[in-house]
């Protein structure tokens, strides 16, 4: 199983420099299919491997399902749904990455985990993707990272699908 | 402040905890004036808020509790006796000694209003009937008897008071297992807030030692995480049973993590528990303050204040229980020369009262009042357009006051400032059922109402049924449901005989709405369970309905019974868990939790699927007369073949129950055919018959055992059985009704299916029937 520790993408262009130091913040990346994605390494819980997940009937598409995790019951989340990018195909095990953007826990199911990168603040520019759950982007060496505004993408889903009766929709 | 902030939390919970006993004693010694150890105990309590505000620099509270303690200790050595000003201006005292408390808690300062007022009030209340220039002497007086409370209390007076302050210490005591009241084999556990603290109560420390020692201030999330840490240990512990192992040492220490286990759990969970004093006691305080406002008289008695209740739950039955006071006073209660016009005693009589039944905490307020006039309710509920006139006139009492519950409903003929603007008892209700109880309510005219409000013990624990549908499991609470009924293909009382629109099946004679959870919730496109389901009755708000859930598979159909029941549905106890906003804004879902094998598990809303599902509100459907033809137009028929094959409709809401009899059942009564029910009798109508405007067209001898179709509606308060052949479908009207087309027996007509169909004039039915 490639869990989240096996990582096999190369070793990212660490961090920018020096002066800033204090300043920077760790941020957590990942990718969905083919893109780069990252949360404030200050929000990660934890990353899991892949696990059972309970259906939950009538929620939004991007929620999968849910997962016990010390104590609390946690929403996992599809973010290629809100993030509309497409998904590695094939149906290896996903690693959950779960994080705290506030009181509740929820799991992010992504591709595959990535480093954990400092960025300067200063380094970071406005959303390139025109997309409002972003925070913004960070020219990395050799890719562009979108930093995540969890807390705005969990929202996104907080509209359910059709109410009660919508028979056709399967997750 | 700095550093003080955790001695400051400290010093509020315990200012808070005196002030709620200073509310005890100053009512107490309103009853009996002059008590010495009373105003001992008060000035006691006064002296130790100034004491400690002065330690932390709040320099208006201890202004207040400085010049209140004057006033205090002037009453104490008998310089003033307590009259209703005195009372009442040290009231007002408390009342600002709670807001400076409240704002300490809030912003950390002593907040903006200016209490220099009530402050001169005191000083002034304490100078009367005094020698004058004692004014000039105010400033030094207290320091003078600083020394005294504790130490220089009368000897012969020692012993009384400490009696006396260590019973009603321990009333104030919010501990759930203090000293170990209930069973010896539970640690002393930890107790949140209010043990009366040494510093404040001198003598009912000393008297209450044991109490003292064995309790401490837990944090409450501290507990929480506790109960948590716990429920992942069950978990584990039911993994650990899962294992198959024949060696004895394990199986033996996996016996022993068992029981300890268990009693981990059971523990765990008494530490949520607290007596409802916690709420009762600051009513009596209520009760005085209102029945002053209102010019009443009123004693009031509280009963089982030691019932234990969920923290998390006493909190949450503090408004509601407020408010419903608030209105026994004002409205119950009589002025006392109404009550002594009526050979009524001069005060009323309120009992608040709380106890165990059935796994559920009762809470009843009972007065004995005027009562509620039903006929106003009735009125008010008719003019609202609740409900049609025929209708209400056809309610039971009961029934009818429970539209006292409805938003906005009000009989109060004025509104005074305490309560009767109309809003407040649905306010109860939701408040009560947000947290999975029930109000009802009875009420006598001129003799009093009384209030039942059920609350569950606890919310984060309860024994849940856990369904089947299409490969998933759900959680339903038990509390919610009353029976399981496997569902048979053909056959005796447990068909499902709706279609499609509006599916229903008939138990013991009710027409009660389903709902297939398998398409309810998307789970499949067309439902399995119609023919192999099994039926979870689940009662919410005064509604019953149908859950169809899976039932197991495969088996015959003469074998269907207990077994094949618990194998679609069994009973465990589980642990609420929330599922984050997310999810729980989906209004479906009431939490979720984990069962012993590690799956998680969705619990039902059940009042969320009711809403969801669009249930048809069998109980109060208005009446489909000419003029509402809009809301006819949605109105459900339930629709039956006569016996010579004729197709009719009979208003769904018009109908009580279906029965079914034997033709032997059927008794001649004078030119009336009629069956006994109960007691009594129903009088029987032949739809045919009543089409045909009273030629008995069908009336043709019947087979002794031949069955019998019988709908019993009621109409204008009379209860009527028409016989038919069959009963077809509950059927959604497709247009609105039409009483055009109307012939003999017929009221009019209406699109149902595709078809229009006669609808039956039922009023016709009861009069010649």
């Amino acid at each position: 199983m490639a869990d989240a520790e096996g990582l096999t993408h190369e070793p990212h262009p660490v961090t920018p420099t020096t002066s800033a130091a204090s300043q920077a913040r760790r941020w957590c990346s990942f990718l969905l299919g083919d893109e780069c994605f990252a949360v404030d390494s200050g929000l990660v819980v934890e990353v899991l491997r892949s696990r059972r997940l309970t259906r939950v009937p009538l929620a939004a598409r991007g929620i999968l399902g849910l997962i016990h995790l010390r104590g609390r019951i946690v929403p996992v989340i599809d973010p290629a749904e809100p993030l509309a990018v497409s998904r590695r195909p094939g149906t290896t095990p996903r690693p959950h990455l779960v994080i705290a953007p506030g009181e509740d826990w929820y799991g992010l199911l992504v591709d595959e985990m990535l480093d954990v990168i400092e960025i300067d603040p200063v380094r970071i520019e406005g959303p390139t993707g025109g997309t409002e759950l972003l925070q913004g982007t960070f020219a990395a060496a050799d890719r562009l990272v979108h930093l995540l505004d969890p807390e705005r993408m969990i929202q996104s889903l907080a509209r359910p699908r059709l109410a009660a009766g919508s028979r056709t929709g399967g997750v | 402040m700095g550093d003080n902030s955790e001695f400051i939390g400290e010093f509020l919970v315990e200012s808070t905890e005196n002030l709620d006993q200073l509310d005890k004693d100053l009512l107490a010694l309103e009853a009996e004036p002059g008590d010495p150890q009373r105003l001992a105990s008060i000035f006691r309590t006064v002296h130790t808020i100034k004491g400690n505000s002065g330690f932390f620099g709040f320099s208006k509270l201890g202004a207040l509790a400085h010049s209140g303690e004057h006033l205090l200790g002037r009453l104490r050595d008998g310089k003033l006796s307590l009259d209703d000003r005195i009372t009442g201006t040290l009231y007002s005292m408390v009342d600002a000694v709670r807001a400076i408390l409240r704002a300490i808690e809030a912003t950390g300062t002593e907040g903006e209003q200016d209490f220099r007022e009530l402050s001169r009030q005191l000083a002034a209340v304490a100078t009367e009937e005094s020698t004058p220039g004692l004014e000039g002497q105010a400033a030094g007086e207290p320091d003078d008897v600083e020394q005294e409370p504790p130490a220089a209390e009368p000897a012969d007076r020692a012993a009384a008071p400490v009696v006396a302050d260590a019973e009603t210490a321990a009333a104030v005591v919010v501990a759930p297992v203090v000293a170990g009241p209930v069973r010896p084999a539970s640690p002393p556990a930890v107790v949140p807030p209010t043990v009366p603290s040494p510093a404040a109560a001198p003598s009912a420390a000393a008297a209450t030692i044991p109490t003292a020692e064995s309790t401490v201030r837990v944090d409450v999330d501290l507990l929480a995480s506790i109960l948590d840490l716990v429920g992942e240990l069950v978990l584990a512990r039911n993994e650990l049973k899962s294992i198959e192992t024949e060696d004895p040492a394990v199986l033996a220490a996996a016996q022993r993590i068992n029981s300890v286990t268990n009693a981990l759990q059971e523990t765990a969970v008494k530490t949520r528990m607290q007596p409802i004093d916690h709420v009762f006691s600051r009513f009596p305080r209520t009760v005085r303050d209102l029945a002053k406002a209102c010019g009443k008289e009123v004693a009031f008695t509280i009963d089982g204040a030691d019932t234990e209740l969920d923290r998390t739950l006493i909190e949450s039955i503090r408004d509601p229980l407020t408010h419903l006071i608030r209105n026994a006073i004002d409205h119950g209660i009589e002025t006392p020369a109404a009550r002594l016009a009526v050979g009524k005693p001069r005060a009323g009589k309120v009992l608040l009262r709380a106890f165990n039944e059935s796994g559920r905490v009762t809470i009843e307020l009972a007065d004995d009042g005027g009562g509620i006039d039903v006929e106003r309710v009735r009125e008010k509920a008719v003019a609202r357009g609740l409900v049609s006139t025929a209708a209400a006139a056809a309610l039971a009492d009961d029934e009818v006051l429970q539209f006292i519950f409805e938003p906005g409903f009000s009989t109060a003929r004025e509104v005074t400032s305490v309560s009767g603007r109309g809003v407040g008892m649905d306010v109860v209700r939701t408040n009560i059922e947000a947290i999975g109880g029930t109000v009802e309510i009875h009420s006598d005219r001129g003799l009093g109402t009384t209030v039942r409000v059920h609350v569950p013990l606890t919310l984060a624990i309860m024994p849940a049924l856990v369904v089947h549908v299409a490969g998933e499991r759900f959680a339903i609470p038990q509390a919610a449901v009353s029976e399981l009924v496997p569902v048979r293909r053909t056959g005796g009382g447990s068909r499902i005989e709706g279609l499609a629109v509006a599916p229903v099946m008939r138990i013991r004679g009710r027409l009660v709405p389903l709902v297939f959870l398998d398409t309810f919730l998307g789970l499949r496109a067309e439902t399995a369970c119609r023919d192999a389901g099994t039926v979870v009755l689940v009662r919410v708000d005064d509604r019953e309905y149908g859950l169809v859930v899976d039932g197991s598979t495969g088996s015959a159909q003469a074998g269907r019974g207990c077994r094949d029941l618990l194998e679609s549905a069994s009973l465990s106890t589980i642990v609420v868990k929330p599922i984050g906003g997310v999810l729980a804004a989906l209004g479906m879902y009431a939490g979720a939790t984990v069962l012993g094998d590690g799956g998680v598990v969705l619990i039902l809303d059940l009042r969320g699927v009711a809403r969801g599902a669009e249930l048809p509100p069998l109980e109060r459907a208005a009446e489909a007369d000419g003029e509402t033809a809009v809301a006819a137009a949605r109105e459900r028929y339930l629709v039956c073949h006569t016996r010579v094959g004729r197709r009719i409709a009979v208003p769904l809401a018009d109908v009580v129950r279906l029965e079914q009899y034997r033709a032997r059942d059927v008794q001649a009564a004078g030119p009336r055919q009629v069956v006994r029910r109960g007691d009594g009798f129903t009088p029987l109508a032949d739809a045919d018959g009543l089409l045909a405007a009273g030629r008995s067209l069908a009336n043709g001898p019947a087979e002794p055992d031949a069955g019998l179709s019988v709908v019993v509606v009621r109409v204008s308060g009379a209860e009527v059985g028409i016989t038919v052949e069959r009963i077809i479908d509950v059927i959604a009207a497709e247009s609105s009704f039409q009483d055009t087309l109307t012939a003999a027996g017929v009221a009019g007509t209406v699109a149902l299916g595709g078809q229009a169909t006669e609808v039956l004039d039922l009023a016709a039915a009861v009069s010649n029937g």
